[in-house]
């Protein structure tokens, strides 16, 4: 169509001779040219009425937007050459608009972390009470009452049959106790220790632990588990180490420890080691049939040795400055 | 424990090192640490002391001249036993003590100090710190200390896990030892069974309920009180514990040695030779050997003279028939104690000792009788006594190893991956544990002194852990991979980023607070029964505690502007019945200050109650949710005003308020402006993502906009007014906007409060006609209902 390349002409010369045009005498007769009542656009105009009806919609539209464009550019220049222009006032090296800037608090950001590296190799995440029985904390977990073991974890009592949870392992035998194997899932959640409060240690903490029971899980594959997720946390070439420990609730067990370089030595980060068979029985499951392996490790350690903080109660206080660097 | 190398060596040759012995046992399930390895330590040789005169600047400090042999050094020492003649620990410049300390050039005082004199605590031998190490001055001077103090004071400090009884002594670790460096036990001294010189009887009666199974008791007379011999104080001293006298060190000196506990009684102070084991009466009173007086109560077994108690069974002995330096004749007991009686007893006492630790994990039957005739042995050699007695050994218990299957296909599926059968039968021959052959794999006779091997994973876990789990290799099986379930949290996770992302900080804070703090909240509070302070007595019953709190540390440390929000459980309680408990999910934001300070570009916009408000209204509104909220005004506890945020179906499910002032005044939290707070329902988020967003097709007719100025009286609630003006039409009248209010400064009583109409159909564009109808009707109720007058814009 030529009135399509007319349009198009039009708004190249319209825009290169209205750049040329500096003095507002020059202005004006751009004006003239263009925008006049005899001026090109209106032109433009009385060409399109001699279009046929059928064209007229359309051809009508884009000249009504032609007009529209053309005008705010004319009066955009025009302003620009007055003194009394807004944007000229403009200080373009004033700072910007100070938005506020909030965070997702370092222990949330280390759990996510560790949630979706699970998640990618099919955990499943679970929750569970905090304040919890005596059972579902030490018993059914192979802790009996008067076991020395109880010593590992100083608990917090509410009542001599109810605790706050020392650990989210409590959790792992809700689930049992509702769900058949398999079973291949993370608990994560806040656990309490009646330990006095200093740098290292603080009344509770965050702890993600993991559970995993079919008919063959083997310790090979708790090895194969656990070394996946180190990599994938603290970095490919993550030297690390299994050793053996002792917990009432798996066996047999291990401590993972990672290689410090900075420091020049191992640093333990999680335990874990083959469910119990006790435990098993405990919630139901036939123990000649199933087996499996769980794990379990304090946030804050994770995120004390990733972010280098080194007074555990930091996480609590929430210093603005401190949770500001995440 | 603290585990010397020197002892060690009493029932195993090895060569390795503290530190190698230490990283050997750790990978063994006996994490170790170093104490000291004089192997290891550099620049530290035996020093001459040549001249210790008063330091110039100090008093307390001393200036000597340190011979190495070859050299002399100035050296500022601060310890009061310095002596010119003595032969001492010489740490020269460039020297590394235990726990890292570097040795430098120092100045003190004034003057220059080359190295240092070290005390035995400076060298990980004791907790002495007093003064100085004198060494023996037989050492010639410029000795390395690694030949002098090594050979007596490696050490090395294990964590031994609770399950390992059999390992708390020194030849318990040897043993792991032995199997380690593949060398064979040694028996220092032999359990022989002594002749007593008369044919008295120390009459021994057990208490039917059980709680001891096993007791052994005999006289020994002619015993003299006095120092141990050089050899048994230095046992001792290898594992930083101090010589007493001889009677003491032996029993002291079995204990480390075997891990039997023993008690030595003063003959003469007992009623009667004789011992009943029986339980204490409630309340009883006792004296113990730590000066300290406990009230026992029915679960504390106690030995007794058939009069008095004399001893806490298993845990600790009494006072007043202890040995003392006039000790003559002396009654011997070796026994096994029940490990819950014991446990139970310590614990409702909190008195832990050597003793208790021991038999509250289990301790060798068979050891009892080892160890009694071990410490015959020792008191006739070293004290100079004689078996008086016949040995008297009641006992009730089964002395004979226990048997314990282990199926060699069950071993393998636990660890995924093969072991050699022979590796598995010279791993449990090490160990001795006599494994005999079976269809399925071995029938295990178990040693008496594993008391911790009692079922087959036991065995399993013995195998791992000598095969070494490093030499397990890891298997990942990609394909037994299952889907995961949805987490539910992860739309609270969203929600936690929404609102970072409006500014705001996350919290974490203690869900532990003191009770009359929380009291001020106003609800019923679940207490701990064995807080660790006072400040932290009480589970929180609401987030807001937490945030004031946060508010007041940012305020007074500069930041007056505070944006924050916590997610966690929160408790309610009328009891502290389990049932009673509730435990709620939940989630709260605190404002306060500034959400922009004033700056070049415009003035403050307050951190307020609107802007929670909108807060509240972009969290609920929120497109997935596909709610429409209502704010209720309710009575709170500590806020005013209070509204409760009620959804389409009248629920609530959240709340926005402004903390009272007096609450803020009783919790002393600094502040300058309003304290706003929003709490959000999180359960109607758990389903966040199951929300599906339905398209509505976009409306392209022009909006028509039209303003309305009313003037009305002050007390009016523009809110009340919207709400009227968007009743009149709902097809065409898409929203109402309070744009502007002003208050005139001459009539306090009135204000203009400036409308935006907006104005659209789906099906046409609106001409002036449909909108003026309206307009009309607007005006007509706007000015009726609240007696408004239309202003002229």
């Amino acid at each position: 169509m030529s009135l399509d390349k007319t349009i198009k002409g039009l708004k190249a010369s319209f825009s290169k001779e209205l750049s040329k045009s500096k003095t507002s005498q020059d202005l004006e007769n751009f004006r003239i040219k263009y925008l006049g009542r005899n001026g090109q656009l209106a032109l433009l105009f009385e060409e399109f009425n001699k279009l046929p009806t059928l064209e007229k919609p359309r051809f009508g539209k884009e000249l009504n937007i032609l007009k529209n464009q053309l005008t705010d550019q004319y009066q955009n220049a025009l302003g620009n050459n007055s003194e009394n222009s807004a944007t000229s006032d403009v200080d373009f090296s004033l700072p910007g608009y100070d938005l506020p800037d909030g965070n997702i608090h370092p222990l949330e950001q280390i759990t996510s972390e560790i949630k979706s590296i699970f998640q990618s190799i099919g955990f499943s995440v679970a929750y569970g009470p905090e304040i919890d029985d005596d059972y579902h904390n030490f018993e059914a977990l192979n802790v009996p009452k008067y076991h020395p073991a109880r010593d590992m974890q100083d608990t917090f009592f509410i009542n001599p049959n109810a605790v706050l949870r020392t650990h989210t392992s409590n959790v792992q035998i809700h689930l049992m106790e509702n769900q058949d194997p398999p079973l291949r899932h993370i608990c994560c959640g806040r656990v309490f220790r009646n330990e006095a409060v200093s740098y290292k240690s603080f009344c509770l903490f965050n702890q993600v632990e993991g559970l995993v029971i079919n008919e063959t899980s083997s310790f090979a594959e708790m090895k194969g588990t656990l070394e996946y997720f180190v990599q994938e946390m603290f970095g490919k070439d993550t030297k690390m180490r299994f050793r053996p420990s002792y917990f009432p609730f798996t066996e047999p067990s291990a401590e993972v420890d990672i290689w410090n370089s900075k420091l020049n030595q191992w640093m333990e980060i999680l335990g874990c080691g083959m469910v119990n068979p006790n435990v098993l029985s405990n919630v139901g499951y036939d123990n000649e049939k199933y087996q499996g392996f769980a794990f379990g490790m304090g946030i804050e350690r994770i995120a004390m040795i990733k972010y280098g903080i080194k007074d555990i109660r930091l996480f609590y206080q929430n210093d603005k400055r401190f949770l500001e660097q995440f | 424990m603290k585990v010397s190398l020197h002892w060690l060596r009493r029932f195993v040759d090895f060569e390795l090192t503290a530190t190698e012995l230490a990283e050997k046992l750790t990978m063994r399930g006996f994490e170790s640490e170093v104490v000291s390895d004089f192997d290891s330590l550099e620049n530290l040789v035996v020093g001459d002391v040549l001249t210790a005169e008063k330091h110039p600047n100090a008093d307390k400090l001393k200036l000597c001249s340190v011979s190495d042999g070859s050299e002399t050094f100035s050296v500022v020492c601060g310890a009061p036993n310095v002596d010119a003649g003595q032969k001492i620990v010489f740490a020269k410049v460039g020297a590394v003590l235990p726990g890292d300390f570097k040795i430098g050039k120092a100045k003190i005082r004034g003057i220059e100090s080359f190295g240092m004199i070290c005390s035995e605590r400076e060298l990980g031998i004791s907790d002495e710190h007093d003064g100085i190490m004198v060494l023996d001055e037989s050492h010639k001077a410029g000795t390395p200390i690694k030949k002098v103090l090594g050979p007596l004071f490696n050490a090395i400090d294990i964590e031994v896990t609770p399950d390992k009884a059999f390992a708390l002594s020194h030849r318990g670790i040897a043993r792991e030892v032995a199997t380690i460096v593949g060398s064979k036990l040694k028996t220092p001294i032999n359990s022989v069974k002594l002749n007593p010189k008369s044919k008295d009887v120390v009459s021994v009666k057990l208490d039917k309920k059980g709680g001891c199974t096993r007791y052994i008791a005999g006289t020994m007379k002619g015993v003299r009180v006095g120092p141990s011999p050089k050899w048994l104080a230095e046992y001792l001293k290898s594992v930083g514990q101090k010589s007493i006298n001889n009677l003491v060190d032996i029993s002291n000196f079995m204990l480390l040695e075997i891990g039997h506990p023993t008690h030595v009684f003063d003959l003469k102070k007992l009623a009667k030779p004789a011992v009943k084991v029986s339980w204490a009466k409630k309340g009883e009173k006792f004296d113990a050997l730590d000066e300290e007086t406990y009230e026992l109560s029915t679960d504390h077994m106690v030995i007794t003279d058939t009069k008095n108690t004399v001893a806490l069974a298993g845990i600790i002995g009494g006072m007043d028939s202890s040995v003392t330096d006039s000790t003559t004749e002396v009654l011997i007991e070796s026994a096994y104690f029940d490990p819950v009686v014991i446990r139970k007893g310590s614990k409702k006492l909190n008195l832990l000792s050597e003793a208790s630790r021991r038999f509250e994990r289990g301790t060798d039957p068979n050891a009892a009788l080892e160890a009694f005739n071990m410490i015959v042995q020792l008191m006739q050699e070293v004290a100079g006594g004689t078996l008086e007695s016949v040995i008297t050994d009641e006992c009730s218990m089964s002395l004979d190893s226990t048997s314990v299957d282990l199926s060699y296909e069950k071993l393998l599926k636990y660890a995924g991956q093969e072991i050699p059968l022979k590796d598995i039968e010279s791993i449990l021959k090490g160990l001795h544990i006599d494994a005999k052959k079976t269809k399925t794999g071995w029938s295990c006779s178990i040693p008496t002194y594993r008391t911790d091997l009692k079922v087959e994973t036991d065995l399993i876990e013995e195998v791992f852990r000598c095969f070494g789990y490093d030499n397990i290799k890891s298997s990942f099986n990609y394909s037994s991979i299952m889907q995961y379930a949805n987490d539910e949290e992860s739309s609270i996770s969203s929600l936690k980023h929404h609102l970072s992302s409006l500014g705001f900080h996350q919290s974490y804070n203690n869900s532990l607070e003191d009770f009359e703090e929380v009291k001020l909240f106003g609800k019923d509070a679940v207490s701990v029964m064995n807080p660790s302070s006072e400040r932290m007595n009480t589970l929180r019953t609401t987030l807001h505690s937490g945030l004031l709190k946060n508010l007041d540390f940012n305020y007074r440390n500069g930041s007056a502007n505070t944006l924050i929000y916590e997610h966690g459980n929160i408790f309610e309680g009328k009891t502290d019945k389990l049932e009673d408990i509730e435990q709620k999910s939940s989630l709260s934001c605190l404002v306060h200050g500034n959400v922009f300070a004033k700056n070049v570009h415009f003035d403050s916009i307050p951190a307020s109650f609107s802007f929670l408000k909108g807060v509240a209204l972009n969290i609920f509104e929120d497109k997935r949710l596909g709610l429409k909220v209502n704010f209720l005004q309710k009575k709170h506890h500590y806020c005013d005003p209070y509204f409760s945020i009620i959804d389409g179906k009248k629920q609530e499910i959240g709340g926005l308020g402004v903390i009272n002032q007096s609450l803020l005044n009783k919790l002393d939290i600094a502040h300058k402006n309003e304290v706003v707070v929003l709490d959000v329902d999180t359960e109607i988020f758990k389903n966040y993502g199951s929300y599906s967003t339905k398209v509505e097709d976009i409306v392209t007719f022009p909006i028509v906009q039209r303003d309305l100025n009313f003037k009305m009286d002050s007390n009016i609630q523009v809110g009340d007014v919207v709400k009227a003006i968007k009743s009149v039409n709902q097809s065409i009248l898409i929203s109402v906007i309070p744009v502007d209010i002003y208050h005139s400064k001459k009539d306090k009583l009135s204000k203009d409060v400036l409308f935006s109409l907006n104005f659209q159909s789906s099906k046409k564009t609106l001409e002036d006609n449909d909108v003026n109808s309206i307009i009309t009707d607007v005006i007509h109720l706007i000015s009726k209902k609240y007696n408004a007058k239309l202003r002229d814009n």
